[in-house]
């Protein structure tokens, strides 16, 4: 395909990767528009291995020959460089290769004029419908990754990534008149084009947001400490990523994360089984679909939990190689001028056989968790992430909202209390992850009932 | 900084690159061809970017990554209306065809009299060190290297990396706009853990940017050795086991957060939509008077310019506790009516207090030394909570076991009204140099 692929008798691996990514953005801030961009970027990287050591460069110019060539001699240069450090163990890299084009077919994309008529109109509905509010941001934004990739393994792999989101923020104001908000989100698989954004499809989500955040006017504080919490499948999909998602990233368990001295043993209920999927699940097309990942890698699931037990990594070719297990095809570059790191693809916790009301129900005290903002993880697999929508639970029914708060815990602890599991599933793909690079990763889960520590008064 | 004529393209990437024609010329050539698609106005800016990057990978050198990277990045009004675009292409051809499309992306835009672009701004900047040293940043990632296998064994770090970044840009607009910038540093930033046995620390990361590498041994840079020491003391760990109000003493990473709220709170975002809680309280007492926060617009790895093309001169935003001024840009400030202060993307300096730490920390009575809040973002009104990290617990003054499992809660904008002492030691990590902050009335659970 292009002579960087190419090997040396030096050279034990080389990729070459041409990478297209265009973004648009649109922000509407109480009817302003106040981000109206788009943007296209291309570059071409070549990464090698020789000896034990890396080489990576990319250049300007996803199409150019001369950028392939450049960047290919560059990298083998770069990796050569490295041994004034000295001799390094060089592996063997596992994960074998595919040939094969996986591009996403959505709707045609939407016109930027399209998509700012459909803001107006969301803006014109809330200034109607809801005149109290003191503030209604949204914001459009789509993206799509268009990868060549080629690999000295016999890789040749044309692959996509194309997710769309729509964020609703609406502002109220207490009764003493500090600032009240709450976000909302709705993502899928394609371009803007592919989001639902007439009124017909959003007006019963935003009466819904503007229900829970008149709720939020009067919200409690949490009381802090270890309490029996009911997450909802957002909380659900992002404790998978959070919790136990990055400490079971094999370049994290290389690194010491508590995860490694833990295979086969139980580090979670019976209840829980967690699936970093490839590409598939159910028999429909995951939002962020990996059959090879950026080293050629043919991918496949992780199951990271069975039934309790703490059962694989996810990996690319070297920390396969390094821990002595099989490549999944994890490693994942964001931007055209990025080297493939470990990354999530869609993590979820599987579906149970309870019911979400019968869940509820069986709480005298604790809360009911709805809705996050950002999460982190830890090495010591200490996680925590931020609750914008949450009740009380008493005896079983759900009372008054709470104020923002944070939920955190042992993932271990918490996931070994889990007692129930919903039998719904939800998948979202907002946001990204950050691990020196941004990421666009999915994640899912059904509701959940477990014990974990609340941040409050 | 230096302010003198900008060499127009780069020193010569090995391999050579692919188009060196100056800046000015493809920013020149695109604000043409804007003006004669019908723009009433138009910023255009051109840049290159290299980086150079010795990657540490689990306590070994792994990684020589060196990435080039062209930008232009066009903005037009029409009628009032406005859009922009970004592409990563010089070919005129290519710009050419995207002015097209911003034309009519700028057309579908609604009215709005806040639209403008900056007039009048003129800067030469060239700052820092321009060209790469790659022998330097291996003897940097050697000395890192060297100095955790010395000083702490038992410390993994899973990623670290010695760069150097150059980034040349040229920016013009309409309004007679002649701003170019040249600008290179270099960084030093090291993340892991500590491990013994079975037993983990939290994660842990130092980092900063810098004109001059050369100045120090590599642990000497931005806390770097600190954070390797104190993370081997983070592997065996207690919760704080009780809930108590108590005392906070914020380590410069963990007290950026608190900058970086109230910069937000005072910037465009939060002031067009009315939900800032400082709109009106310029003047007003709204921190502790200890507090004094200036910009240092020159830090290393900083240009004096803001995104919306303007010369950003020097700024006060807190003055012993009171609020100086809003930061809203040209289009907050017109959306707005405040008046406009321009400022950069990064460079701020929290003044140094007159205590030493040790007396800092010696006056806590019960509560926390805090190296990294980990939280979800704060309410609209400030409130947070949140778990805290690499941590130690302080009773009577003295510096306890390590903290796990332990959260504070509070609201960020008291939190400013409660700060009680101030280190004289500070971090600076270019960005920002901060001092250690103890602030009273956190809620520990």
């Amino acid at each position: 395909m292009n002579s960087a692929a190419q090997t040396t008798p030096r050279d034990t691996y080389t990729e070459t990767r041409r990478h297209e990514l265009r973004k648009s953005r649109l922000t509407m801030v109480d009817g302003n528009l106040a981000t109206n961009s788009r943007t296209a970027e291309g570059g071409v990287s070549a990464r090698v291995y020789d000896s034990g050591y890396w080489g990576f460069a990319s250049a300007p110019g996803a199409d150019n020959a001369a950028s392939v060539e450049r960047a290919g001699r560059k990298a083998r240069e770069n990796a050569r460089t490295m041994a004034r450090f000295g001799t390094r163990k060089a592996y063997d890299l596992p994960g074998g290769s595919y040939r094969g084009e996986h591009a996403y077919q959505g709707r045609p994309a939407l016109s930027q004029k399209d998509g700012i008529d459909r803001l107006a109109a969301l803006h014109a509905w809330c200034a109607q419908r809801y005149p109290g509010l003191k503030s209604t941001q949204f914001m459009l934004q789509d993206e799509y990754h268009t990868k060549r990739l080629s690999s000295s393994h016999g890789s040749e792999v044309l692959s996509s990534i194309q997710r769309a989101v729509c964020y609703m923020t609406l502002t109220a104001e207490d009764d003493a008149g500090a600032p009240v908000e709450l976000l909302d989100r709705l993502s899928v698989k394609g371009s803007l084009a592919d989001l639902d954004l007439s009124i017909d499809a959003m007006g019963p989500l935003l009466d819904r947001l503007h229900e829970q955040l008149q709720h939020k006017r009067t919200a409690v504080a949490a009381r802090g400490g270890l309490h029996t919490v009911v997450m909802g499948p957002d909380l659900a999909g992002i404790l998978a990523h959070e919790a136990m998602g990055h400490p079971c990233e094999a370049d994290l368990v290389l690194g010491g994360a508590m995860t490694r001295d833990l295979v086969g043993q139980s580090v979670a209920s019976e209840l829980v089984t967690m699936v970093d999927f490839a590409n598939t699940y159910g028999g429909e097309e995951l939002m962020v679909p990996v059959y090879a990942d950026d080293e050629g890698t043919p991918a496949r699931d992780a199951v990271l939990i069975e039934r309790g037990r703490l059962n694989a990594f996810m990996s690319s070719r070297e920390t396969a190689a390094r821990l002595g297990i099989e490549a999944t095809g994890s490693a994942r570059a964001y931007n055209p001028n990025d080297e493939p790191l470990v990354r999530m693809r869609n993590t979820a916790i599987l579906p149970g056989a309870s019911k979400l009301d019968e869940m509820i129900a069986g709480v005298d005290d604790g809360y009911l968790l709805l809705k996050t903002s950002n999460g982190q993880a830890d090495s010591t697999t200490e996680f925590m992430f931020g609750i914008t929508l949450g009740y009380e639970i008493r005896d079983g029914r759900i009372g008054r909202a709470i104020r923002d708060t944070t939920v955190s815990g042992s993932a271990i602890k918490v996931l070994q209390s889990v007692d129930a599991v919903s039998d719904d599933m939800q998948w979202t793909c907002a946001g990204y992850c950050g691990k020196k690079q941004p990421m666009v990763v999915s994640m899912g889960g059904p509701a959940i009932r477990s014990r974990a520590h609340l941040g409050g008064v | 900084m230096r302010r003198e004529p900008v060499s127009p393209i780069h020193g010569a990437r090995p391999g050579g690159a692919a188009d060196q024609r100056p800046l000015r010329d493809i920013a020149e050539q695109a604000l043409a061809v804007m003006r004669a698609q019908g723009f009433d106005a138009a910023q255009v800016s051109a840049s290159r970017a290299t980086q150079d990057e010795v990657n540490i990978s689990h306590n070994e050198a792994s990684l020589l990554r060196s990435t080039e990277t062209c930008r232009v990045g066009l903005l037009g009004l029409v009628d009032g209306r406005k859009a922009s675009t970004e592409l990563s292409d010089f070919d005129a051809d290519a710009i050419r065809e995207r002015i097209a499309g911003l034309y009519a992306d700028a057309q579908s835009a609604p009215q709005d009299d806040a639209n403008a672009v900056s007039s009048g701004q003129h800067a030469r900047i060239v700052q820092g060190p321009q060209d790469s040293d790659l022998a330097l940043l291996a003897d940097k990632a050697a000395e890192l290297l060297a100095f955790r296998s010395r000083e702490t064994p038992r410390m993994m770090v899973d990623e670290g990396a010695a760069l150097h970044a150059r980034t040349d840009s040229h920016t013009l607009t309409t309004g007679g706009s002649d701003l170019a910038c040249s600008l290179g540093w270099y960084a030093l930033q090291a993340f892991g853990t500590a491990r013994d046995g079975t037993q983990s620390s939290s994660f842990n990361h130092a980092g900063g940017t810098t004109d001059d590498l050369r100045g120090h041994d590599a642990a000497a840079f931005f806390g770097l050795g600190e954070m390797l020491r104190d993370t081997e003391r983070q592997i065996h760990t207690q919760p704080v086991g009780a809930n108590f109000v108590g005392d906070v003493v914020l380590m410069p990473n963990a007290a950026a957060d608190l900058v970086e709220w109230l910069l937000e709170q005072i910037g465009d975002m939060q002031l067009i939509a009315g939900s800032s809680l400082y709109r009106d309280q310029v003047g007003q007492a709204i921190a502790s008077p200890l507090l004094s926060l200036r910009s240092r617009f020159d830090a290393p790895g900083v240009a004096a310019l803001s995104s919306d093309g303007f010369v950003t001169p020097p700024i006060e935003i807190l003055r012993d506790g009171r609020l100086v001024t809003l930061i809203p840009s040209l289009y907050g400030s017109r959306k707005t009516k405040l008046p406009h202060v321009p400022t950069a993307s990064a460079g701020w300096d929290l003044a140094a207090g007159t205590s030493p730490l040790a007396e800092v920390l010696g006056g806590v009575a019960r509560g926390a030394l805090i190296g990294r809040l980990s939280m979800g973002n704060p309410a609209a009104n400030g409130d947070f909570s949140g778990v805290i990290k690499n941590s130690f617990r302080i009773d009577d003054g003295t510096l306890g076991p390590a903290l796990s499992e332990t959260m504070i809660s509070g609201n960020i904008g008291r939190m400013l009204r409660d700060v009680v002492a101030l280190s004289q030691e500070r971090i600076d990590t270019g960005a920002l140099r901060l001092p250690w902050l103890r602030i009273a009335n956190l809620h520990f659970s």
